[in-house]
Formats: structure tokens, C-alpha cells, sequence
């Protein structure tokens, strides 16, 4: 179910990251159909363009990657069992006590490592969704306006001022986070590209397009950045040393999101309790994969907005919260 | 002529209508076409049927209402309980105003008298207008100053 309905919650969320742009060509008088219709058509040409110019370099990635993921696989456990060897001859304790501690470590690790290409197969399915994405999303651009004033048209009359309240909340709380998380995303694959590309890495554009995908989930990208890249790095150099590499830049461009575009995109977005970010991350986790990573901190801004709006109306309601100007008394002159 | 053509099938007519109705108010002007145009994707509509209420009296306001048809009655509760109408809205008149100040209680009800077109500007989208296009919000400001003055000089005779 969650999966059948991904496509469409993406692109309500598609259309209305783009929704502003569309809206600041519309106040100039031109019709919205025909803008987006253009946009679209923009876009597509783009997107042929920057095909058909990287569709090379997609190529030799893909293929290099296909032919060899089995021996990065056995360079990994080879390199890791040469490390041991050498860690064993280091630590202070019995040689068999710190092999056999070794020994659980690594094959544990192994273990997992096997398991990554499988998971990252597991979200093809959603990639394939992604096409559709924009072509839902299309209708939603398309009638937006046109659906919420249908929605206030039938919200009971003197209910009208509430219902815009609640829209106006969520609307703030949700475009800054949603836009937000786009800018992020954007900005981890662009800088992890280049950073991978100067470092020489074969495959930093597969690294990166994994970084930024999987920055849609909070603090995800660098992670899978930095441990899919350390391990092509450690392959393709042969040091552990190029891994530590990618790890620190990973960790640089996480710091650097962190100093200077967290600042500017969170001014104006919703302030969740980093707490509150974490449980509705767990929450989302559990009840829906990893969907439900990808929504669960909208569900929360939605969430916070509707307990805002709420409270605002008890209170000025019942006269907790102070609405007069506090000079009243002062005579008019 | 090409050019016409194009701009003709470019030009929404409805929008364009918006713009106008929007410019021939008071409220609105002084504010530059561009940003009228803004405003007028910030304002939200709805038809009001005959004698449904647009909000009551002691209601918390949020929202300024501009009349485009119709006709709106403005009532307020006298002494002994009973509505005694105070105003009736033509197009092109808006009420409500104060909401856009403070959120206080309406001091008076609102129902729609006929068949009536509103469009809502609500408090936090006039907010948000105004971080971004400070023109658009002292023109609006400074206009419901003018007005709040001008009814204190009348009440004060």
C-alpha cells in the first residue's frame, strides 16, 4: 500500500517544491497550463542534453561496475584479512583471543558489505517509480490552485479563516523543509562528484548519484556516500588510506552542509526538537521502510503545524495570549 | 503580429481580470502591476451563498475580505441581544481589515445578503508578501493607517 502510493505523495511533493517558480511566471499574467507545459518541455530538452553528454561516462561506470563487483567483493576480504594478520601481530592479547576477535569482527562486517548490492537492488523498484513522479506530478502542478480553492469552497463558511490558518502553517512549515532538503541533496551530489573526481575515483558519479538520492533521508547521504565510496577507493587504490580519504570528505561535506546551508535553509522552516526529529525518523523507519524515512520529518512539520495552530486559536481565544497594543492608552493626538 | 498572437495565447484572461478588479481598489493603491500580480496569487475565493454567515461576531479574526459580487449585510448585537444591521457591503468594498492588524475578536457578523464572490487575504500570506516584496505591504499598511485614523477623527468628532 505504502509502496502503490509513494509515487503519488512524490509527486504532490514534486509539484510543489516547483510550485513557486511556476507561480512567479504566473503573476506576470501567463497562463499556468501553458508555463508548465513549457517548463516541461525545458526540462526534458535539458535532461536529453545532459544524457547524451554524460551517457558515455554512465556507460563505463555501469559496465566497469557490473564486471567487477565481484572482485571488489574479494579484494575487500583479501585486504581485510592482510590487516588482521597484521592488527593480530599489534594488539595486546593471546594471538588466538585476537584472531577469533578479528576473525567475528570482519566476517560479521563481510557479511553486511554482501548484503548492500541486494538492498540497493531493493530500491530499484522505487527508482522505476521515480519516472512516474514527474508525470504525476504534472497534474498536481497543473490543478493545485484550482484544488485547494475547491477545498476552501467547501469548508463550512465561518470554518474558512481556520482552514487558511492550518493551510497557511503547514505551507510554511512544509515548502521550507521540502526545498530545503532539495537544496541539500543537490549540493551533496555536486560536492561529493567533484571532490570524488579530483580524488581520481573511477566511479564518482555512481557515488555521487547514491549520496544525493539517498540524502532525501536526513543525514543517509553522506553515510552511504562515505562507506560506498571508501570501498571503491580501497579497491581501486588499493590503500586503506584513499578509503579514509572519501570518509573525511564525506565528513567535510556533511560539516560544510551543516555550517553553511543548514543556516540559511532552516531560518524560516519549522524548529523540530532534535528529539522530535529522531522518534519521528524511528517511527517513520518502522512503520514504513524507508518511505517512511523519506516522509516521516514532513509528517512532523505537518504534525507541529496543526498543534501550532491549534494552541494559537485556544489561546486567543480564552485570552491567554495578549493581542492589544500596549501604547492604547496613550490619547489620540 | 506574430508577437500579439503569441502573447494572446499566453496571457491568462482571467488573471487578468483579477488584476484589474484588484487595482481599482483603494487598498491596493500605489502598488506596482508586478506585485499586483502577486497579490493576486496570494488572495484565496469563495462564494458566499444568500444568507450564509462569513463570520460572526466575537470571532477571531485572521482574514481581510474584499467583495467582487454580490452583496455583504454587517450586523451587531445592540443591547438587548437582537442583530441591527449596521452596513451593507457593494462590490468593490472590504471588511474585516482589522484581522490584518490583530487578531481580536470581530466586532460585528458578516452574512452574505445575496449570492457573493469574496476573496480572503489572509494575516500570515500578507506576512509572508511582505518579507518578500516590502512595496506590496507599506502600500497596504499604510492605507489601513489612513483608514484607522480617519475613524478615530470621526469618532472623536
Amino acid at each position: 500500500m505504502a509502496e502503490a502510493l509513494a509515487p503519488f505523495l512524490l509527486g504532490a511533493a514534486f509539484a510543489y517544491v516547483l510550485d513557486p517558480a511556476v507561480s512567479r511566471w504566473e503573476a506576470r499574467g501567463l497562463r499556468r497550463s501553458h508555463l508548465i507545459a513549457a517548463g516541461y518541455l525545458a526540462a526534458l530538452a535539458l535532461g536529453a542534453a545532459a544524457y547524451g553528454s554524460l551517457k558515455p561516462m554512465l556507460a563505463r561506470q555501469t559496465e566497469r561496475l557490473q564486471a567487477q563487483a565481484p572482485a571488489y567483493l574479494q579484494h575487500i576480504e583479501r585486504l581485510a584479512a592482510a590487516q588482521g594478520q597484521a592488527l593480530t601481530r599489534r594488539l595486546p592479547l593471546p594471538r588466538q583471543t585476537a584472531e577469533r576477535a578479528l576473525d567475528s569482527v570482519v566476517a560479521s562486517a563481510l557479511e553486511r558489505l554482501q548484503e548492500l548490492p541486494a538492498r540497493l537492488l531493493g530500491l530499484l523498484p522505487l527508482l522505476a517509480g521515480a519516472l512516474l513522479v514527474p508525470f504525476i506530478g504534472f497534474f498536481f502542478l497543473l490543478d493545485g490552485p484550482r484544488g485547494v480553492e475547491a477545498l476552501i469552497q467547501l469548508t463550512p463558511a465561518r470554518r474558512v479563516e481556520q482552514a487558511l490558518h492550518l493551510l497557511s502553517e503547514v505551507d510554511a512549515a512544509l515548502g521550507n523543509y521540502l526545498r530545503g532538503i532539495l537544496i541539500v541533496a543537490g549540493a551533496i551530489a555536486a560536492a561529493s562528484f567533484v571532490g570524488l573526481f579530483l580524488m581520481g575515483l573511477d566511479d564518482a558519479l555512481f557515488v555521487a548519484v547514491i549520496a544525493g538520492l539517498s540524502s532525501f533521508v536526513p543525514y543517509l547521504g553522506a553515510v552511504l556516500g562515505a562507506l560506498i565510496g571508501g570501498a571503491l577507493a580501497v579497491y581501486q587504490f588499493g590503500t586503506l588510506r584513499a578509503g579514509l580519504e572519501v570518509v573525511l570528505l564525506f565528513a567535510g561535506i556533511r560539516l560544510a552542509d551543516e555550517a553553511l546551508l543548514q543556516p540559511v535553509i532552516a531560518r524560516h522552516s519549522v524548529r523540530l526538537h532534535p528529539l522530535a526529529f529522531l522518534l519521528a525518523l524511528v517511527v517513520g523507519g518502522e512503520l514504513f521502510g524507508f518511505l517512511g524515512l523519506v516522509f516521516a520529518v514532513p509528517a512532523a512539520c505537518i504534525l507541529k503545524a496543526l498543534l501550532t495552530v491549534g494552541w494559537s486559536w485556544y489561546s486567543t481565544a480564552t485570552g491567554l495570549a495578549p493581542a492589544s497594543a500596549t501604547s492604547a492608552a496613550v490619547p489620540y493626538t | 503580429m506574430p508577437f500579439s498572437i503569441l502573447k494572446r495565447w499566453f496571457v491568462d484572461p482571467q488573471f487578468a481580470r483579477k488584476k484589474r478588479f484588484l487595482r481599482s481598489l483603494d487598498i491596493f493603491h500605489g502598488i506596482r502591476e508586478r506585485d499586483i500580480g502577486r497579490l493576486v496569487l496570494a488572495l484565496h475565493s469563495r462564494t458566499y451563498h444568500a444568507g450564509e454567515v462569513v463570520f460572526v461576531e466575537g470571532d477571531i479574526g485572521r482574514a481581510l475580505f474584499i467583495l467582487e459580487s454580490g452583496r455583504v449585510d454587517l450586523t451587531r448585537r445592540g443591547p438587548d441581544g437582537a442583530p441591527a444591521l449596521i452596513y451593507t457591503l457593494q462590490p468593490g468594498e472590504f471588511f474585516g481589515e482589522m484581522a490584518l492588524l490583530e487578531s481580536l475578536p470581530r466586532s460585528a457578523t458578516a452574512t452574505a445578503a445575496e449570492n457573493s464572490h469574496l476573496h480572503l487575504l489572509y494575516k500570515n500570506k500578507l506576512d509572508t508578501l511582505l518579507q518578500a516584496e516590502p512595496r506590496i505591504g507599506a502600500a497596504i499598511m499604510g492605507h489601513l493607517a489612513r483608514l484607522l485614523s480617519a475613524r478615530l477623527r470621526r469618532q472623536n468628532g
